[in-house]
């Protein structure tokens, strides 16, 4: 998959994307783009504007949570990670592509 | 942890707007400033990355946008949107606004000041706890059964026998002393009529006697003092205590602590106060009617004697034979109904077989319980009806205010198509256009249902100062609790969903291709004309029932107004009397009533006096069995009349004409024979064809007498307009060897109450002072206070016939109007190609005249239905009346044709050259 700029992410692809990301420590969401990168060895480019609402629904159902802290720099950036959650790790689902209009 | 999560997120993008605003945006600052230093760590200058890195997140607004969107706020920021834009809009219309919401108003008004009075009447439960486990209980038997005097409620039942729900005392007794089915039972009875003197001034009070266990098993506690207790309701006489209502603490006390403990004389009995009720307790007979006084049944040999069924004893406790008490009990827990009154039944009959000589093998009575979470509840019997009707008309109204609407929107709906295909264009749905209509119609009930609301509540008081007498005080005070505030919420709902949806249908339905060009003159534009016209011929048919209705009604309150009465009804003034059996045992109440006769004709400006003990068109009624002369007292039943004690001037003070024989004069003394004069009603039905003068009948079923016959009078109506005279006779008040218990004096003069009041007082204290005058009246205002169902009745269905011809007017008027601004194209082509303007105008007329006879025709054919319903409401007029039929046809005819004028004179002076370039 080379650096296709005109594929289109199924959403569901994003959140799991977003999740695996996550799963791996709390990230601010520009670490959440980072991480994917990272993640895909630069070969997925994710569109930055369907990123932070990808977040915003993720935390409305409650499959992450969202706080403020402080970022390396010291500045103040929003962070989101797994919800706490006792026992085994979380038991992700993966979304059938449904798609939403936004 | 999911639906915390959503609701928490939902509710900070729904109420913490800004705050969640402002976090996205420091977020994407936070992204574009870390994004731009990647890139100029990798040597982009400054400028360039913050460029790049703000192009590549995208729109900032969209942005914000997009993440509120996900928190799951769209459905409240779009009914919003849609809010703002519907007041916007019908604050650009104010002549619509107006219209739709006043006749909403109206509407949803008229509704609840109805469902208020519905509500009181029909509906309030005694403010006891727990009303709806309490059980009054009842009985029935056939024809002839074991129980034979009764005072209180009964009703006969349609296969021959009678249901009541009085009681002997012996037998509540037993029943009380074996009760095992229900938590304990007690007992109680209003009394009509008793008079209390307080610091020396009498007065007319109500009460109600009740059991020493009332108020433990009610549960209700008094708000000053103590309750009536076990230990008052002991030997005769042990009691003497009274509780007294909040009201008349109120009234008399003016919320005096220092009334606990006072004495006061109640039918010249002292006793004393013990308790206050708490506000708004009404006692347990009815939640509508509240008593003044409260004491035990102890007390009823001393302080309410009354001799019934031939017993001598004035006391009714050890009274066998009277059924009077009425009886109540809580159910208990884990014991059903049935099987209470199964219990009971086998209770009732060996009380009934132990207290009562049962004659002849007749039946004993069976057993029933009865909802007693109203009480008696008697104000139900005789409303049910009229007040269901009501409301029925009420609903008319309000669909016809809707029809209007729906009408009015539709026009408004064919007007905003382009704006329709627009929004559809863009890529609204179907289902969204359909949620911003809806909620365009809902704003508009929910407004119209407020106004209602307010209305309803400044016109309040209007229904019970409507329903009570011009002497007394009013029937109740409407209150108004979150029922009626649900009702007005409810039917605003349904109103804005009712005539919302057609317009709405209406607007999804838009082909956008078409009626986005410029010159649209598609076949689809001609069916939705239909719509409009269906609508209108359903208001023309609802706006007929009402027609008809108010019609109907208005004559009937004519017809009672103009029947004739039998008597001289003008200048006679009435007052009663009650005067307690404490002091006047018996007929020791003659010499008193003797005594006024004589001093009350004395006073200047008093032509004649006349006491009656059955006021005339009161709705009060005295009956006896009637054996005329030659016949036997048969034992399975005997024909009964209605029969009147009267002084000797009664027939000369009323004016009813003897038309045989003499009235009664002094002859006729307490010891001379018995005799009467009958009307002539009873002459024809028991003396036909023979001259009754002379002759004489038995009267009285537990003391027969024989009484002679020495006159015959005119016949003349007794209780109740509404019925013809039925037989009669009227014996001198002198005569009745037990006294009148209750008189009326009726005196003719030209004077009025407010100049004879204190004269009348005067004398009639000079005799006794401890005795008020109660009800001073005229006996037209009697008769007018008789007819205060009707002329409620035609007020209201008047109003409403009104209210029906104006929106009528008006959906015509608009529906024509739209139709013809519609066709103004085809009009100037017509006329381009030679019609004339007459043409033009009756082709106009003649679209609004089959609107207009196709509305009538079904409305004539749902008022023949719907008659039969009210036809036992109306007098002297069938409910298929032609007459009423026929004006109210022409009536709306002509507002029809009316309304549709203007519009038919404007699409005649349509300038063909302007209407053409017009597209």
């Amino acid at each position: 998959m080379a650096k296709d700029a005109g594929v289109d992410l199924l959403q569901g692809t994003l959140d799991m994307l977003v999740l695996k990301a996550v799963s791996l420590g709390p990230l601010h969401g520009y670490g959440v783009l980072l991480r994917i990168q990272q993640i895909s060895q630069n070969r997925l480019e994710i569109q930055q504007g369907s990123l932070y609402p990808a977040l915003y629904r993720l935390e409305h159902e409650g499959w992450i949570g969202g706080e403020w802290g402080h970022s390396e720099n010291n500045r103040r950036a929003r962070y989101y990670r797994l919800p706490r959650r006792d026992g085994a790790g979380s038991k992700l689902k993966p979304r059938s592509g449904t798609s939403s209009r936004t | 942890m999911n639906l915390f999560s959503r609701i928490a997120t939902w509710w900070r993008a729904v109420a913490k707007r800004d705050e969640l605003d402002r976090q996205v945006r420091d977020e994407l600052e936070f992204h574009i400033e870390s994004h731009a230093e990647d890139l100029m760590r990798s040597g982009v200058p400054r400028e360039e990355a913050l460029r790049r890195a703000r192009a590549e997140l995208g729109s900032l607004a969209a942005g914000r946008e997009n993440c509120r969107a996900a928190s799951g706020s769209r459905f409240v920021d779009e009914l919003w949107t849609d809010l703002r834009y519907a007041l916007r809009m019908l604050a650009r219309s104010p002549g619509f606004a107006a219209i739709a919401v006043g006749s909403l108003a109206l509407g949803i008004g008229v509704n609840t000041v109805l469902f208020t009075a519905a509500q009181h009447m029909l509906l309030d439960r005694l403010s006891v706890p727990h009303p709806q486990q309490l059980r009054l209980l009842a009985w029935t038997e056939p024809k002839e059964g074991a129980v034979e005097s009764l005072w209180g409620w009964y009703d006969d039942l349609p296969g021959g026998g009678e249901t009541s729900t009085s009681f002997s005392y012996p037998v509540y007794q037993q029943l009380r002393k074996q009760n095992s089915a229900m938590e304990s039972l007690f007992a109680f009875k209003t009394l009509d009529r008793q008079t209390a003197t307080i610091d020396g001034h009498a007065e007319a009070v109500t009460a109600e006697m009740v059991s020493g266990n009332y108020y433990s098993s009610l549960q209700v506690w008094p708000q000053l003092g103590r309750g009536i207790q076990e230990s008052d309701d002991g030997p005769p006489g042990s009691g003497p205590v009274v509780v007294i209502s909040d009201q008349f603490w109120t009234r008399e006390f003016a919320r005096s602590p220092h009334v606990i403990g006072k004495t006061i004389f109640f039918n010249m009995t002292p006793m004393t106060i013990v308790g206050v009720n708490p506000p708004g307790f009404t006692g347990a007979y009815s939640a509508q009617e509240t008593p003044d006084f409260f004491f035990p049944f102890s007390m009823q040999p001393i302080a309410a004697p009354m001799k019934f069924g031939g017993s001598t004893s004035s006391s009714l406790l050890r009274n066998t034979n009277i059924w009077w008490v009425l009886v109540m009990g809580r159910v208990k827990p884990g014991v059903p109904d049935r099987t209470a009154a199964a219990s009971f039944n086998v209770l009732l009959d060996a009380a009934v077989r132990a207290t009562m000589v049962v004659k002849n093998n007749r039946q004993t009575p069976r057993m029933l319980t009865m909802d007693g979470s109203r009480g008696q509840n008697p104000a139900a019997e005789g409303l049910a009806k009229p007040i269901s009707v009501l409301l029925g008309l009420g609903g008319l109204v309000l669909l016809l205010a809707c029809a209007n609407l729906a009408n009015l929107l539709l026009a408004r709906a064919s007007a905003r198509q382009r704006e329709m295909s627009v929004r559809l264009a863009l890529g609204a749905g179907r289902c969204r256009i359909l949620r911003q209509m809806m909620t365009e119609s809902l704003l508009l009930s929910l407004l119209g249902g407020a106004a209602g609301l307010a209305l309803a509540y400044a016109v309040r008081n209007a229904i019970p100062r409507f329903m009570s007498n011009s002497w007394g005080p009013p029937a109740f005070s409407a209150r108004f609790d979150w029922r009626i505030f649900g009702f007005a919420a409810g039917i605003s709902i349904v109103t804005g969903l009712i005539f919302g949806l057609a317009p709405a249908w209406q607007a999804t339905r838009v082909q956008v291709s078409s009626s986005l060009k410029e010159a649209a003159q598609t076949a689809s534009r001609r069916q939705r004309g239909l719509a409009g016209k269906t609508i209108v011929a359903v208001e023309l048919a609802l706006s007929m029932l009402l027609v008809v209705g108010a019609g109907l009604f208005v004559q009937t309150l004519l017809q009672l107004g103009h029947s004739r009465l039998g008597f001289q009804p003008d200048r006679l003034l009435l007052f009663e009397l009650q005067p307690p059996q404490t002091h006047y045992p018996g007929p020791a109440n003659i010499p008193l009533y003797r005594q006024l006769d004589e001093r009350l004709a004395a006073i200047p400006g008093i032509r004649s006096v006349a006491l009656t003990s059955v006021p005339l068109v009161a709705g009060n009624a005295m009956t006896h069995t009637f054996i005329p002369e030659g016949q036997q007292r048969k034992p399975e039943g005997n024909p009964s009349v209605l029969s009147n004690n009267v002084g000797e001037n009664f027939f000369s003070t009323y004016g009813i004409p003897i038309v045989a024989g003499r009235g009664f004069n002094s002859a006729d003394t307490e010891t001379s024979r018995k005799v009467a004069v009958v009307n002539e009603s009873l002459a024809r039905k028991y003396f036909p064809g023979l001259n009754p003068i002379g002759r004489t009948f038995e009267a009285g079923w537990n003391q027969p007498i024989r009484i002679e016959i020495v006159g015959v009078c005119g016949d003349a109506k007794y209780d109740h307009l509404r019925k013809d005279p039925e037989p009669t006779y009227y014996a001198p008040y002198w005569q009745n060897s037990n006294g009148i218990e209750q008189a009326t004096f009726a005196l003719a003069t030209s004077l009025d109450a407010k100049t004879l009041a204190p004269t009348l007082r005067q004398v009639v204290q000079s005799i006794d002072r401890d005795l008020p005058l109660l009800d001073m009246r005229t006996q037209e205002e009697q008769i007018a206070a008789s007819m205060q169902p009707e002329r409620i009745f035609a007020s209201l269905t008047a109003s409403f016939g009104v209210l029906a011809l104006i929106l009528a007017c008006i959906g015509i008027y608009s529906i024509m109007a739209w139709m013809v601004s519609r066709r103004t194209n085809e009009i100037g082509i017509r006329m381009a190609l030679g019609a004339r303007s007459q043409q033009v105008q009756g082709m106009v007329l003649r679209e609004a005249a089959w609107m207009t006879l196709l509305g009538v025709a079904v409305g004539v054919a749902g008022a023949l239905a719907l008659g039969r319903v009210v036809a036992s409401l109306l007098y002297g007029l069938k409910s298929w009346d032609p007459m009423t039929f026929a004006a109210s046809a022409l009536l709306l005819i002509l507002v029809a044709l009316g309304a549709s004028w203007i519009p038919a004179r404007r699409a005649a002076g349509v300038d063909p050259i302007r209407a053409l370039r017009h597209e």
